[in-house]
Parts: C-alpha cells; sequence; structure tokens
C-alpha cells in the first residue's frame, strides 16, 4: 500500500513540477531518495532523541511545505524570487545544511552584516525544526506537547525541576512569593 | 563628527553643581555620560508573540543560569497560566526574573503568550533614578546592578515602567534588586545569547544587534502583513528598548502598556531638574534683597542715629 | 504638672537658679525640676502615656521582626508598591509638615516680622523634628539602612532626583539643628555656643528658603519619574514640584497652629504669657498665610488639570475622588481660614489648620499610595506596617513633648541669654 501510495505522489508532485517550473525540474528529487525514518538528536542535552518518520510526512505533504526549494522545485517567495528567480538547484537538501545549529554565535551573527545577504532572518535549526513541525502539528490536529515528539531525559528533568526533581509541594504551600 | 554635549552629562554638570562638588564630574559616573541614544553596537532581542508556545523553557533555562530558587512548580507545569494575584497574570520577583504568561484574544483561536523581563532600555529609568549611581548600560546593550552600592531605597521600582526591579524583601542583612541582566556576567559580555534566547525552541527570541532587530522586524511584518501589527513594541517606547515585540494581537490585548511615553522617562523630569540652577542662583540674592527692603526702615533709623552721633 | 506647678512657684524651671539663688542642676532640670519619684508618678498619671506604652508594646517587636527577618515580614513586600506608608506617610507627609521652619525663619529673621518671634522657636524645633523623623522613617523602610551615606560619600549618582533630596535634606536637616542649638544653649548655659550662630543667622535663613524650595520640590519631582504609573490627576510633570513646594507652605503653617494649639491647651503650665498672649494674634496671621498659600495652590491645581487636558479625567470615579480631595483638603480649609481671620475667630482658624494638616497627608498618601499604579490594582498596607509607622509618629510625639516641656521652645528663658 505505502509503495504505490508513494509513487503515486511521486508521480504526482514530478507532474505538477514539470507543469510549474520547465526545464529546472528536469532532475528534482523525490521522498524515496531520502532515508524513511530519520533520528534528530539536536538536543539529546535535555531530550531523547527524536525518530521522525520522514516517510510518512512525506505521504502527507508536499516536500516543498518543509524543504522550499531544496528538492527540485523553484523558489516561490517573492522575497526569494528576488535573486533566485534563475538560481539552479539547491546543492544540498538536509535542513541543517541551511539551518545553522548555533544561530546566534557572534561569527554569524556578523556575517549577517554582509550588505548583499537577505537571508538574515533565517531560523536556526532548533527554530526551523520547531517553526515547521509546531506550526503544521497545530494546524492538523496533530501532537503538539512537547514531549509528545521527545520524552525529557535526566538533564531536562533536571532543568525544568520535574518528574524526580519536582519541587515538594509541601514548601510552596502559600502559593508562590 | 560633531561632538555636542549630551544631555545627560548637562544634567549631570547641572546638579552636581547643586553640592558644589566640581570633583564629581571627575567621578567614574561621567563614564556613562555618552551618547544617550544608546550604543550603536548593543545587542537586542526580537520577541516574535506569534512564534512563542508557552512552553516556558526561557523560565527554566533563566532559573538555572542564574542560580535562582526552585520555583514552586515545575517549569512544564502548565496551570501556571492561569495563577491570577491582585487581578493581575504573573510577574517577575526575586525568585524569577522572566515569566511567560498567556493571553487568550477574542478572535483567535490559540492563546498568545508574552514573555516577560527585563527590556534593557536604551536610556533607562532605573539608571537615571538612581542616586547611588548602582546601574549601568553597558555597550553590550544591558542593564546590570550593582549591589554592592545599592541602599535598596527602590525608586528603581518607582522609575521602571515596565514593573521589573524587583526587591529581595525577605532578606534583612542581604536585601537587593532582582532582574535580569541579559545574563550579562556569564554570557552577553562573551557574544553569548541570553539563556532565555538559546533554550528557545521556536526562535521566538531572535538575539542579534539592536539594529538589526528592529530591520528583521520590520521585514517580518513587511512580509506578513496580515499577520503582525504594523508595531516594534520598544522601537521607540520610552525612548526605546533592547529588548522588543512582534504581535499578532494589538498590544494592549495582550498585557503590554501602549500608553507609556514615546520618550525617555528621564524627559519628564527634566523640568524639575532645569530650575534646580535656577533657584541655586536667583534665591539668594533675591531672598537677601528681600531683607534689605523688608528691614529698611530700621536701617534708615540705624544710619539716622549714627549720622547723628556722628555730629555731636 | 499642671498640680506641681501650682504648688512650688520654682517649678516650672526657667532660669538657672532656684528663686533661693541655688542652680539647678542637669539631672533636675531633666526631670523638670521633680524628684524621680515624682516624675514617674505624674508619668503614668497622665492617659495619653498609657496609650503611647501599649503603641510602643506592639511595635517595639514589629519593628525587630523588621530588622531580623527584613521588610517582607512586617509589609506585604510588594514589587508593584515599592512604597509604602513609612515613605507615602513618613516622608512625603512629614517633610511638608515641617516647612514650618523655613516658613518662620523667612518671616521673622527676612522679613523681619519680628510680631512672630514668640512662635518661631516652636516652628524650628517642629521643622527640625519633623525632618529628623522623616529620615528615621526612611531609615525603617531602606533596605541597606546602615548605607544612609552611600549616596553622600561612597557611590553617587548626581543626575537623580533623589540625590538633590538626599543632599538638601542632609543639609537642612544641619541647618535646623543649627537654628534650634540656641534654645539648647540658653538651656544648659553656654552662651558662647548661642552668640557664634547669631552671627549666621541670616546666612542659615537663606540656605534655608533655597534647601527647602528645592526639595520639597524634588519630593515631588520624584513622582514624575512615574508618569505612566501615577494617576494623571495627581501627577502633573510640569508642575509636580511647585505643586508639592506650594502646599508644603500652608502644611507647615497648619503644623504649627495645630502644634501651638496642643501645647498651648495641654502644657499650659510650660508656656510664659508672651507665648500665651500673642498666640492668638499670630495664629490669625498665619491662618492669613495659609489661605493665601491654599488658593495659590488650588489655582496652580486648575492650572496643572488645564494644561494636561485632564478635564474627562474630573467626570470618571477617579476624578470624583479628586474633586473630594479638592473639596476637603483645600477649599473647605480656604475659606475656612479666609472667614476665620477676617472674623478674628481663632478657634475656626485652629480647626481649619487640623484639616490642612490632615488634607495633606491624605494628599501625599493619595499621591505615592493609592493613585498610584491606579491601571492595576490598590494595595492595602498591611497591619504591622501601619503599627510601625504609629510606632515612629508615637517616638515623634514623645520627642517633641520631651523637647517643648524643658528647652526655652514656647517660653523665655529668664536667665542669661
Amino acid at each position: 500500500m505505502r509503495t504505490r501510495n508513494k509513487l503515486l505522489h511521486c508521480a504526482l508532485a514530478l507532474a505538477i513540477g514539470t507543469a510549474l517550473s520547465g526545464p529546472f525540474t528536469a532532475n528534482a528529487m523525490d521522498a524515496s531518495d531520502a532515508p524513511d525514518l530519520i533520528t534528530i538528536d539536536s538536543l539529546t542535552n535535555l531530550y531523547g532523541p527524536v525518530e521522525f518518520d520522514h516517510a510518512m510526512h512525506a505521504d502527507l505533504a508536499d516536500c516543498a511545505l518543509c524543504h522550499h526549494h531544496t528538492t527540485g522545485i523553484p523558489a516561490q517567495d517573492p522575497n526569494c524570487l528576488r535573486c533566485h528567480a534563475t538560481s539552479g538547484e539547491a546543492d544540498t537538501v538536509a535542513c541543517a545544511d541551511c539551518h545553522t545549529a548555533d544561530r546566534f554565535n557572534k561569527d554569524y551573527l556578523e556575517s549577517l552584516d554582509d550588505p548583499m545577504l537577505y537571508h538574515v532572518d533565517k531560523p536556526g535549526l532548533k527554530g526551523a525544526y520547531h517553526i515547521n513541525c509546531i506550526g503544521c502539528h497545530v494546524e492538523v490536529g496533530a501532537p503538539s506537547g512537547c514531549q509528545d515528539c521527545h520524552v525529557m531525559n535526566d538533564s531536562g528533568q533536571q532543568m525544568f525541576k520535574t518528574g524526580d526533581y519536582a519541587p515538594d509541594p509541601q514548601d510552596h504551600n502559600n502559593g508562590g512569593h | 563628527m560633531k561632538k555636542t554635549v549630551s544631555r545627560r552629562a548637562f544634567l549631570k554638570g547641572g546638579l552636581a553643581g547643586t553640592v558644589a562638588a566640581t570633583t564629581l564630574l571627575n567621578s567614574k559616573s561621567s563614564e556613562a555620560a555618552g551618547s544617550f541614544e544608546g550604543y550603536p553596537e548593543g545587542m537586542g532581542v526580537l520577541v516574535d508573540l506569534t512564534r512563542c508556545v508557552g512552553c516556558r523553557s526561557c523560565e527554566a533555562a533563566c532559573n538555572l543560569e542564574q542560580g535562582l530558587p526552585e520555583p514552586a512548580k515545575p517549569f512544564d507545569d502548565y496551570s501556571v497560566f492561569d495563577e491570577i494575584k491582585h487581578g493581575e497574570k504573573r510577574r517577575t520577583d526575586e525568585t524569577r526574573y522572566t515569566v511567560v504568561n498567556s493571553y487568550d484574544v477574542p478572535g483567535m483561536e490559540h492563546p498568545l503568550f508574552r514573555k516577560v523581563q527585563c527590556n534593557h532600555c536604551q536610556e533607562p529609568a532605573c539608571l537615571t533614578s538612581c542616586f547611588v549611581n548602582a546601574y549601568t548600560k553597558t555597550p553590550e546593550g544591558a542593564v546590570i546592578y550593582n549591589s554592592k552600592v545599592c541602599v535598596g531605597c527602590r525608586t528603581c521600582m518607582v522609575a521602571c515602567p515596565f514593573y521589573i526591579p524587583t526587591f529581595k524583601y525577605s532578606s534583612a542583612f542581604d536585601p537587593k534588586i532582582m532582574k535580569c541582566i541579559f545574563c550579562y556576567d556569564t554570557r552577553l559580555k562573551d557574544g553569548l545569547p541570553p539563556a532565555c534566547v538559546e533554550a528557545c525552541p521556536q526562535e521566538a527570541l531572535t538575539f542579534g544587534k539592536r539594529s538589526d532587530m528592529i530591520e528583521a522586524g520590520r521585514q517580518r511584518i513587511k512580509m506578513n502583513p496580515d499577520k503582525y501589527v504594523d508595531h516594534i513594541y520598544g522601537e521607540h517606547e520610552v525612548g526605546g528598548t533592547a529588548w522588543m515585540y512582534l504581535s499578532s494581537a494589538p498590544f494592549d490585548k495582550v498585557g503590554f502598556d501602549t500608553h507609556v511615553p514615546k520618550e525617555p522617562i528621564l524627559n519628564s523630569v527634566k523640568d524639575f531638574l532645569s530650575i534646580v540652577p535656577m533657584v541655586l542662583t536667583i534665591w539668594p540674592g533675591l531672598f537677601v534683597g528681600f531683607h534689605l527692603l523688608a528691614t529698611r526702615k530700621d536701617a534708615a533709623k540705624k544710619i539716622e542715629e549714627e549720622k547723628k552721633e556722628v555730629k555731636s | 504638672m499642671k498640680i506641681f506647678s501650682k504648688q512650688r512657684p520654682e517649678i516650672p524651671i526657667a532660669d538657672h537658679v532656684r528663686p533661693d539663688g541655688t542652680a539647678w542642676s542637669l539631672k533636675e532640670k531633666l526631670f523638670l525640676g521633680l524628684t524621680p519619684g515624682e516624675y514617674m508618678q505624674q508619668f503614668f498619671r497622665n492617659p495619653v502615656n498609657w496609650l503611647m506604652i501599649a503603641v510602643f508594646a506592639v511595635g517595639v517587636p514589629l519593628l525587630l521582626q523588621r530588622y531580623i527577618y527584613g521588610l517582607g515580614a512586617v509589609t506585604h513586600g510588594s514589587n508593584d508598591y515599592p512604597w509604602g506608608l513609612f515613605l507615602g506617610f513618613g516622608l512625603f507627609g512629614m517633610v511638608p509638615l515641617s516647612a514650618s521652619g523655613f516658613m518662620l525663619g523667612t518671616t521673622v529673621e527676612l522679613f523681619g516680622r519680628k510680631d512672630f518671634k514668640p512662635i518661631e522657636r516652636l516652628a524650628l524645633l517642629n521643622g527640625l523634628l519633623g525632618y529628623f523623623f522623616a529620615v528615621l522613617f526612611l531609615e525603617v523602610d531602606l533596605g541597606m539602612p546602615w548605607r544612609l551615606p552611600y549616596p553622600m560619600f561612597v557611590s553617587l549618582g548626581p543626575a537623580a532626583v533623589l540625590f538633590l533630596v538626599a543632599w538638601h535634606v542632609a543639609t537642612y536637616l544641619s541647618v535646623q539643628v543649627a537654628e534650634v542649638l540656641p534654645a539648647f544653649f540658653e538651656w544648659i548655659g553656654w552662651l558662647k555656643g548661642k552668640r557664634a550662630i547669631r552671627k549666621y543667622v541670616l546666612a542659615l535663613t537663606v540656605a534655608g528658603i533655597i534647601l527647602s524650595t528645592l526639595h520639597q520640590g524634588a519630593l515631588g519631582a520624584l513622582f514624575t519619574y512615574a508618569p505612566s504609573k501615577l494617576h494623571p490627576l495627581w501627577l502633573s510633570v510640569n508642575f509636580q514640584w511647585i505643586h508639592f513646594f506650594c502646599s508644603s507652605i500652608f502644611a507647615g503653617l497648619s503644623m504649627v497652629i495645630v502644634a501651638s494649639t496642643l501645647i498651648n491647651r495641654f502644657a499650659s503650665w510650660r508656656c510664659d504669657d508672651n507665648f500665651k498672649n500673642n498666640l492668638d494674634y499670630i495664629t490669625i496671621g498665619l491662618g492669613k498665610g495659609c489661605s493665601y498659600a491654599l488658593i495659590t495652590y488650588l489655582v496652580i491645581k486648575i492650572v496643572a488639570v488645564a494644561h494636561d487636558q485632564e478635564w474627562a479625567y474630573l467626570l470618571t470615579g477617579w476624578g470624583s475622588y479628586f474633586i473630594l480631595e479638592m473639596v476637603l483638603a483645600v477649599i473647605i480649609p480656604m475659606f475656612l481660614f479666609a472667614i476665620g481671620c477676617r472674623n478674628k475667630q481663632v478657634g475656626m482658624i485652629r480647626f481649619a489648620a487640623l484639616l490642612a494638616v490632615l488634607g495633606i497627608v491624605w494628599n501625599r498618601l493619595n499621591t505615592a499610595l493609592f493613585c498610584f499604579n491606579w491601571q492595576i490594582y490598590q494595595e492595602v498596607p498591611h497591619w504591622k506596617e501601619v503599627w510601625i509607622t504609629f510606632t515612629i509618629f508615637a517616638l515623634y510625639f514623645l520627642t517633641y513633648r520631651f523637647i517643648v516641656y524643658r528647652l526655652p521652645i514656647v517660653y523665655t528663658w529668664k536667665g542669661e541669654k
């Protein structure tokens, strides 16, 4: 069932892509090129890794919904088109290749001073994941609580003062300070 | 570059004269007498209410980074959004430098969340009202506080239009002002973002140069005119703040005071400060003159008597 | 004391020597010429003292609690209302009530109105004690009371209004000590000191006017730091300092009327004929001053409302409260003063003075507490905060009475001067 669906879906995407954008989509990517399951472990200091079912998500949505213009479909955003109307296909497809994990480090912030650069407000990796995922999850009614996707580990519980580290309600029975 | 005497330097000069302490101008305080529009390279944070999901990660990160006391409830307990005291939602206090509050906005499906912390004003009211110079606006943009010179008069709390400085009332021997310092000591001075920004999963908090944050805010509004209210709260409020906000609901519906002046708080104190040198210079002559006028009959009598004495 | 002073011709003490020529010792002067036994006897006969004992019995432990466990133990420890009764009443209320010192100093020494001389010392003492206890209230309220000299000597913030208040109150306090010292020197009999100060009276008086204008005004200007917190009817960014200064004039004069009335009524044994016989005349003179100050104050209050275009606020609930304050605390005393002066009804003037004193305290509490944070919630002070405020005020009363009973304030020293 799944394979047939996927095939159908990709064929459809290809067809639409071809119709919409002519020559640039000649070697557009397809969801089957990606692994079915992706482990996202960039927040392991506080949470267990997230097993992201890429295949399932690819079934539900257009690649471009998450991947913007990196899967062969050209940029749609009028802001991007100002420069990238005739740009070729992106070299990479992984989120982390564009969305830096260390969004606010000094060097990166200084690199934004380049007057030729318009990507000054591009979210970092964590922001990109969450804005994309939660935005859609809330819209379609999919789970959107923090621990629906990632389970807090011990140091997470320590930071959030929860679970094993939860405050004793006896100490705070006057309702806070 | 044209150099002009900044207003703060001028006011300082005027007041310092009141105690005839010329040495004051050479004191450390005059270092702060730079441009009162804030440091050009100062950092800022753009808070985008449309992105915040109310996860309270920033509160947890702040508590850990600043070594604050254990909270009454875990940071993943969302019942705190219903806490009401004196008819008001949660506020910062000596145990928490930042809080997130939830606002139900009519016509919106989901609540909006607003994070509260020190806004790190360009020309801070706490700083200008402090008579022991306990506050400093650092070139990095943080408003920091020195508890070693504070006497605990709490004028800064009265002056802050955002109700940010809080007092450690629980201590008799080591009370002090407790407020967000932009993680200055541990992070900002090394060019790192504050702990809350780093913890935010949604990048609802964007850290960068204040001037870049204003640009980013304008761009977001321009790209999504239907999504945002066309205003960056903090760009001009009380003369500008380092922390600024974007919202999809009118700002007064999500807990912001939209009646704060658009200029620094110090400007409303100026009227009084400008009369000080006048009183000091005019009063002595004026009242001695009154005295001579009022007692001129006595004086005339005395002169007549003296004349008589000379004659005889 | 009334009984003793009737029985013994040498009491009350007004000279260094008894009628028989023997000198009073300092201890005898302190005990008002009574034996310690007699002194205690009259002390416990007075119901006011029992009230004081009751106030202190609760108040002193509360004060200890404040200094051991912090301000949070005796107040609500509010971050929204950083200033409570200690400053709202103790500083913002006591300081205008103590403007009497510079007012009568100016009248007598500067304008040469020697007819007000019999009350000058009372006015100076009233000023000194008011300021001293305002500082004491501040010491209860400050988070770190042991750092009181910091703004002067350790870390200076000269661009702040409070810096001005601190320096001017401190300097003015010293000026007032100097102004009251001659009475003390007469009493202990050190005339050299008195003569030394006498030389500087004019300079001290002018310094008093300058410092008073500025710090009375500065206390008002402190609230201009909170333009978005204090209700616009109680805050005029442009005129706040002059509102506070102008109202301190009638506040100080009224306080002297109230104090002199109480002293004349309850300590008449201590007053000499010069004081008693002139008091009605002086009261009328002071009342006249009050009514002029009140009409000026009323006009500038209205000017401020007009200047800031705040007429619409008058129609709200806050507006009604504002009008109530204006009527009870300004307009009624103003007319009572005017009518009393015109018809020489001293009783009416005294009542007007009482109204004005209460009115000014009410105004300062409105400014500092009740109309502060008008857009959020109103804070009711903790009962312990109220009690401590009464305790310090009781201490003020006792000190006041202690000095008036002894030093030549309301009587003229008969010995060497």
